[in-house]
C-alpha cells in the first residue's frame, strides 16, 4: 500500500513538471518561432513583406527538445556519478543544455535570416538580443522540468531506462506534443490575426502575417503573451496528462490481471478521450454550423 | 505538389525492380544472421515485424504539417515522422518498463508499448481539436472525402473557403489512435527482441553476471530500437510526401512501398544491432 501511495504521488509531481515543461515548451518556440508556422515567417519577405519575427527553426520541436532534454539528462547524470546532489546536478546540467540551445538560436536567428537578404530582410541585432535571451530562460524551465521527470522516473519509480535514453524519450515526446498543439493557435491566430476569426487561412494568403503591434513593428517578444492565453497552457495540459495517464495506470493497475490491467485500464482511458472528442466535434458543428460565404455589404 | 495534399507527381505504384532488389537485401540479411547467429533468428524476424508495424502505422497518423498550423489542411500540424516518433517513444516508454517485469511475457509487454503510443496519441489529438474548436473557432472538415467513413457527417459545407479544410474529423482521430497503437507495438517488438539477444550474448562478452550487465542490455536494445524507429518513421514520412489525413486519404493507399522499404532498413539496422555482440 505504502509503494502504490509513493507511487502515485510521485505520478502526480511527475505530471505536474510534465505540465509546466509542455507550456514552457510552446512559449519558447512560439517566441522563436521554431514550430511549423515558420515557414510562413520565412515565407513572408519573399512575398514583400518585411518583418521582426524571430525565425530559428531549423530542425522541428521535437528533435530540437529530444537534444537538449537529452544533453541535460546526459549532463545530469555524469554530474551525479561523481557524487554530486542530484538537485544541483539536474538545474546545473539544465543550465549547461540551454548554453547549447542558445547557441543553436543564434546561428539560426542569423542563418534563416541572412539567407532571406535578396528579399531584402534585414537582421535586427537589437532582436537577436533580446529575444534569444528570453527563449533561452523558457527552454530552461522546459527542459529543467523534463529533466526532473525523467529523474523521478528512474530514481522513483524504477523505469529501466538510464537518465540519458529517458531524456531521448520524453524529450521528442515533449517536442511532439507542444508542437501539435500549440502550433495551430500560434499559426492562424497570432499570425493570421487580419483574418475573420472562426475560418481557416486562404492559401493566397500564405505569407501575409501580421506584422505590426498596437504600437510600432511587432516583434516575437509579445508572441510569449499571446501563447500563455492559451497555446501554452494546452501544450501543458497535453503533455501533463500524456504522462500523469500513462504513469498513473502502470502504477496503480499492473499488479492486477497479471498485467493485462493496466492495458485495459489504457483501452478504457483511450475510449473516454474518443468520446469527449466526437462531443467536442459535434458541439462545434452545432454552434458554429457550415461555413458561409461573405456577404456584399448592402446600402 | 506542394505539402497542400494535392496529387503526387509519379511514383505512386510499386516499383518492381527496386522491391526485388529489396527483398534480395532482406534475405540477405536474414541469411547471414542465420549463420553467424543462428539463435538470433526469431529476433531478427522480430525486429522486421516491428519495423513493418511502425512503417505502416505511420500512414495512419494524420498529420498536416505548417498548413495545418494556419486552418489550411487537416491534420496535426507537426511533422510526420516527428508525430509518428512521439507517440511510438511514448509507447516504447510503457512497453520498457513492462519488459522490466520478469513475470510479463511478450505479449503484456508488446500490448502495453501499443497502448501507451494510443494514449499520447488520444490525447494529443484530443488536444489538437479543443484548440481548433474553442482557440479558433473552427469546426473539423475533411477536405479528401464528402462524408466521414464513421460517422457519416458530410464535410464539404463546414469547409472554409480557399482551404483544404481544417481540425482532425473523426476518421483522422481514429487514424491517429491506430498509427499510435501500431506504432508502440512495432517499437516494443523491436525493442523486445533485441533485449533478449543482449541479454543472452553480454554476459559471455564481458565475463560478468547477468544481473550486472542488463544495464547495458537494456540501453543497448533501447538506443537501437529508438533508432530504427526513427529509420522506419522517416522512410514512411518520405512516402507519404508532407501531409496525410489519415486512412481515408487517398496517399493511404501507397502503403505497401513503405512496408517493403521498412522491412529491408529494419532487416539490415537488425543485422548490424544483433552483429555488435556477435562478432
Amino acid at each position: 500500500m505504502e509503494s502504490i501511495l509513493l507511487g502515485v504521488g510521485v505520478t502526480a509531481l511527475a505530471g505536474a513538471l510534465a505540465t509546466v515543461a509542455g507550456a514552457a515548451e510552446d512559449t519558447e518556440s512560439n517566441i522563436g518561432s521554431q514550430g511549423d508556422p515558420n515557414s510562413q515567417v520565412q515565407l513572408a519577405p519573399q512575398m514583400g513583406y518585411i518583418h521582426r519575427i524571430y525565425n530559428k527553426a531549423v530542425s522541428g520541436e521535437p528533435p530540437a527538445y529530444g537534444l537538449w532534454v537529452t544533453i541535460g539528462a546526459g549532463v545530469a547524470w555524469a554530474f551525479m556519478v561523481t557524487g554530486m546532489n542530484p538537485v544541483l546536478a539536474i538545474v546545473i546540467a539544465s543550465a549547461l543544455a540551454i548554453f547549447v540551445q542558445g547557441a543553436y538560436a543564434t546561428t539560426a536567428y542569423l542563418g534563416r535570416t541572412a539567407s532571406l537578404n535578396k528579399f531584402e530582410q534585414p537582421v535586427y541585432i537589437d532582436l537577436l538580443k533580446s529575444v534569444t535571451t528570453v527563449t533561452m530562460a523558457h527552454a530552461f524551465v522546459a527542459v529543467f522540468t523534463t529533466v526532473s521527470m525523467c529523474y523521478l522516473l528512474n530514481a522513483a519509480l524504477g523505469h529501466p531506462f538510464p537518465l540519458a535514453l529517458l531524456g531521448i524519450v520524453w524529450g521528442i515526446a515533449l517536442g511532439a506534443a507542444g508542437s501539435a498543439t500549440g502550433n495551430p493557435f500560434y499559426g492562424k491566430e497570432r499570425q493570421y490575426q487580419s483574418q475573420k476569426f472562426g475560418a481557416g487561412v486562404p492559401i493566397s494568403a500564405s505569407g501575409n502575417i501580421v506584422r505590426y503591434a498596437e504600437a510600432g513593428q511587432r516583434s516575437s517578444l509579445d508572441n510569449g503573451w499571446f501563447t500563455g492565453k492559451l497555446g501554452g497552457p494546452a501544450s501543458g495540459v497535453c503533455f501533463g496528462l500524456i504522462v500523469f495517464l500513462e504513469l498513473w495506470r502502470t502504477v496503480l493497475f499492473e499488479e492486477i490481471a497479471g498485467g493485462w490491467g493496466a492495458i485495459i485500464a489504457g483501452v478504457l482511458i483511450i475510449l473516454v478521450f474518443m468520446i469527449i472528442d466526437r462531443y467536442v466535434e459535434v458541439w462545434a458543428r452545432k454552434n458554429y454550423g457550415p461555413y458561409v460565404k461573405a456577404e456584399e455589404a448592402t446600402a | 505538389m506542394s505539402a497542400l495534399g494535392g496529387a503526387a507527381a509519379g511514383g505512386e505504384g510499386i516499383n518492381p525492380m527496386g522491391s526485388a532488389i529489396g527483398i534480395v537485401v532482406l534475405i540477405i540479411a536474414v541469411a547471414i544472421t542465420a549463420i553467424m547467429a543462428p539463435a538470433a533468428l526469431g529476433a531478427i524476424i522480430g525486429v522486421i515485424i516491428g519495423g513493418l508495424l511502425i512503417g505502416f502505422g505511420v500512414h495512419f497518423v494524420p498529420v498536416g504539417g505548417a498548413p495545418a498550423a494556419m486552418g489550411q489542411a487537416p491534420g496535426i500540424a507537426t511533422g510526420v515522422a516527428m508525430l509518428a516518433a512521439g507517440a511510438g517513444l511514448a509507447g516504447l516508454f510503457g512497453g520498457a518498463w513492462a519488459a522490466a517485469n520478469p513475470a510479463f511475457g511478450i505479449a503484456i509487454v508488446i500490448a502495453a508499448g501499443a497502448v501507451g503510443g494510443g494514449l499520447m496519441m488520444a490525447i494529443t489529438c484530443l488536444m489538437v481539436n479543443i484548440i481548433y474548436v474553442f482557440g479558433m473557432g473552427i469546426p473539423s472538415a475533411s477536405g479528401k472525402v464528402d462524408k466521414d467513413p464513421i460517422t457519416g457527417d458530410s464535410q464539404p459545407e463546414y469547409k472554409s473557403q480557399g482551404t483544404e479544410g481544417h481540425g482532425l474529423p473523426f476518421i483522422s482521430y481514429v487514424g491517429g489512435v491506430i498509427g499510435g497503437l501500431l506504432g508502440g507495438a512495432g517499437g516494443t517488438l523491436i525493442y523486445y527482441e533485441l533485449l533478449q539477444v543482449y541479454s543472452a550474448a553480454l554476459p559471455a562478452l564481458f565475463n560478468a553476471e547477468a544481473a550486472e550487465v542488463l544495464p547495458v542490455a537494456v540501453s543497448l536494445a533501447g538506443i537501437f530500437a529508438i533508432g530504427m524507429f526513427l529509420v522506419n518513421a522517416v522512410l514512411a514520412a518520405y512516402n507519404i510526401t508532407g501531409t496525410i489525413e489519415g486512412p481515408h486519404d487517398p496517399k493511404f493507399k501507397r502503403f505497401p512501398r513503405a512496408i517493403i522499404g521498412c522491412a529491408v532498413a529494419s532487416a539490415v539496422c537488425g543485422l548490424f544491432a544483433i552483429l555488435i555482440v556477435v562478432v
